[in-house]
C-alpha cells in the first residue's frame, strides 16, 4: 500500500511584523506526543478540505 | 484559532514535498511528497532532487513601503524620519508580481509608518488579487475608525505597545500609549486577528507583564515579543544600554510559557530569540515541527526595501537583487544569501558542536555584527556566553624587548 503520506511541519498564524518571523512557543509545551497527533490529525483533515482550483498547477 | 475543516488557500511544490497554506486554523503546512501527491498536487520536477536545497522561495516577505513616520522611535531599526524614502506604488505592485510569481503565501507591510501612506489598502487589495495575504504592523497613532474598518484586507495587524502607559514612552520616547490603546480598540471591534508587538529591551522587560494583560483584557489574538536589535537609532550606544542582560535573556523563554499558560494567550517570540529558547533544552524534533528556528532571513524570509534592494532580513544583510525587476528576486534565490545561508556550514565553536545548529542559526546575525562580526555566534546566547567565559579569546601581547 502507498505511504499516507506526513505533516511535517505547522506554523500557526500569519505573522504581521514587519522586521522577523514569530513562532509560537507555546507549542513546546505540548511534547513530542502531542506533536505526533497534531501531525495525524493535521493530514487526516487536509485529505478532507476544500482544495482550490485548479490544484495540478502548484 | 479556530479548528474545523481547513481550507487550503494555496499550495507549492518543494524538495522535500511541498507547502500548503491553511485557513481554519491559518498555518502554513509542510508536507512530505506522498501527502502533496495524496492531495492532487506532484509530482514536480524539484522532487527528482535527492538533496535537501533552500526553499524554492520565501514563505513571507517583508514589503518595507516607506522610511517615513513622523513618530520618532527613539529605538527605530528603520530610522524612519519625516521625510523618509516612499515607495512608489507601481513599484510596490511589480514587487508584488513577483512574489505572486514565485507563490509567496505573506507579506508584511512595514516601514516606516504603512497607515500613513495614502495607497495602503490598494496595495493591500492587490496582494489579495495576486494571491498573497497581506499582513501589517503600525503604531496606530493616527488610526481612524474609517481606516480601522478597511483592515479588514489584513491577515493579522499587530499594533506596537513596547509598555503600558509611563512605560510606553519611557520605551519609545513620546507619550502615545493612549492612541495605540484605542487603535487596538477600533481594530478588536471590526477584526479578531489583532494583536501586539512588544519590543524586549533592558529596560522593557519588567513591562511584558502589564501588556500580556491589556492584550488578555482586549481580547487581542496574540503578543509577539521581538528582541531589541542593533540597527538604526538601534544601534550604537542606545544598543549598549538596551541590550538584554543575561539573567533576561535567560528568562525570556520561561516568561513567555508562564504568560500563555496563566493568561491563556498566543505568545510568540521572534526569531533573533531563537538561541534563548534552545538554551532550555526543547526537543528539536518538536522544536522544528512547530518551526522554532533561528534567524530565517535567506531562508523563509527576505525584504524589499523601498528602493527596490532585496536583502534577507528587514534589519541587515547584503544587497540581493532589485526585487521591482522580472526574475531578478528569482535568481537570487537561487544562489545568493550566502551570508545567512553559510552560517550552519561555517560555523565556529560553541556553534558548531551545539545540537541545535541546523535550527538556531547561530541566532541573529545583525547582533552578532554590531558586537564583532557577522559570522559569529550570536553573543547574547547563554551557550555561546557561557563558552566564552570558559574560553577567553586568547590575548597576544607583543614581546617586551
Ligand atoms: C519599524 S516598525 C514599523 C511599523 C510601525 N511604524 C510601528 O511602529 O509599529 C516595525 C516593528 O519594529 C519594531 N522595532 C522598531 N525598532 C526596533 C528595534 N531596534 N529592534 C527591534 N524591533 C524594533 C517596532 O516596535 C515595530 O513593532
Ligand atoms: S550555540 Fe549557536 S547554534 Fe547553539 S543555541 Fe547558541 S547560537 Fe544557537
Amino acid at each position: 500500500m502507498s505511504s499516507p503520506g506526513k505533516v511535517l511541519r505547522v506554523t500557526f498564524g500569519a505573522n504581521p511584523n514587519s522586521s522577523s518571523l514569530g513562532v509560537d512557543v507555546t507549542f513546546l509545551l505540548f511534547g513530542t506526543m502531542a506533536a505526533s497527533a497534531i501531525a495525524v490529525l493535521a493530514s487526516a483533515l487536509l485529505r478532507r478540505a476544500r482544495q482550490p482550483e485548479p490544484k495540478a498547477d502548484v | 484559532m479556530k479548528f474545523g475543516l481547513p481550507q487550503i488557500l494555496a499550495a507549492r511544490h518543494e524538495q522535500f514535498g511541498g507547502i500548503v497554506a491553511t485557513e481554519r486554523p491559518r498555518a502554513l503546512v509542510h508536507l512530505d511528497r506522498a501527502l502533496m501527491r495524496r492531495l492532487g498536487y506532484g509530482p514536480s520536477a524539484l522532487w527528482d532532487n535527492p538533496a535537501p536545497s533552500p526553499l524554492s522561495a520565501p514563505t513571507e516577505v517583508h514589503l518595507v513601503l516607506s522610511k517615513r513616520c513622523a513618530a520618532g522611535c527613539k529605538g527605530c531599526y528603520v530610522d524612519a524620519t519625516p521625510k523618509g524614502e516612499v515607495m512608489s506604488l507601481d513599484d510596490a505592485k511589480r514587487s508584488l508580481d513577483e512574489l505572486a510569481r514565485l507563490k509567496v503565501f505573506h507579506i508584511a507591510l512595514g516601514g516606516g509608518e504603512a497607515m500613513d501612506i495614502e495607497y495602503l489598502f490598494e496595495v493591500a487589495d492587490y496582494a489579495r488579487t495576486v494571491g498573497i495575504i497581506p499582513n501589517l504592523t503600525t503604531a496606530g497613532l493616527t488610526l481612524t475608525e474609517a481606516q480601522a474598518e478597511r483592515c479588514r484586507v489584513f491577515g493579522q495587524i499587530n499594533v506596537s505597545v513596547d509598555g503600558v502607559g509611563a512605560a510606553y514612552e519611557k520605551a519609545r520616547g513620546f507619550d502615545g500609549y493612549d492612541r495605540a490603546e484605542r487603535a487596538l480598540r477600533l481594530l478588536r471591534a471590526v477584526t479578531r486577528h489583532v494583536g501586539i508587538n512588544f519590543v524586549v529591551s533592558r529596560s522593557s522587560y519588567d513591562g511584558i507583564d502589564e501588556v500580556a494583560r491589556l492584550a488578555k483584557k482586549l481580547k487581542l489574538s496574540e503578543l509577539e515579543l521581538l528582541r531589541f536589535k542593533p540597527a538604526g537609532r538601534g544601534g550604537g550606544a542606545m544598543f549598549d544600554a538596551e541590550d538584554l542582560t543575561p539573567e533576561q535573556a535567560r528568562g525570556i523563554y520561561p516568561k513567555a510559557l508562564r504568560l500563555a499558560l496563566r493568561r491563556r494567550l498566543r505568545v510568540k517570540l521572534d526569531c533573533s530569540f531563537a538561541p534563548m529558547v534552545f538554551a532550555h533544552n526543547p526537543p528539536p524534533a518538536l522544536a522544528s515541527f512547530f518551526g522554532v528556528q533561528g534567524c530565517v532571513g535567506g531562508d523563509v524570509l527576505a525584504a524589499v526595501h523601498p528602493d527596490g534592494v532585496v536583502t534577507g532580513c528587514s534589519f541587515g544583510g547584503p544587497p540581493e537583487a532589485d526585487g521591482r525587476q522580472v526574475g531578478e528576486f528569482e535568481a537570487a534565490w537561487k544562489t545568493g544569501f550566502r551570508a545567512f545561508r553559510d552560517y550552519v556550514a561555517t560555523a565556529p565553536e560553541p556553534c558548531a558542536s551545539c545540537r541545535y545548529l541546523s535550527l538556531c542559526r547561530g541566532g541573529c546575525r545583525v547582533v552578532s555584527a554590531a558586537r564583532g562580526q557577522w559570522s559569529d555566534p550570536d553573543p547574547g546566547c547563554p551557550r555561546v556566553q557561557d563558552y566564552r567565559a570558559k574560553n577567553p579569546p586568547v590575548r597576544h601581547s607583543m614581546p617586551i624587548v
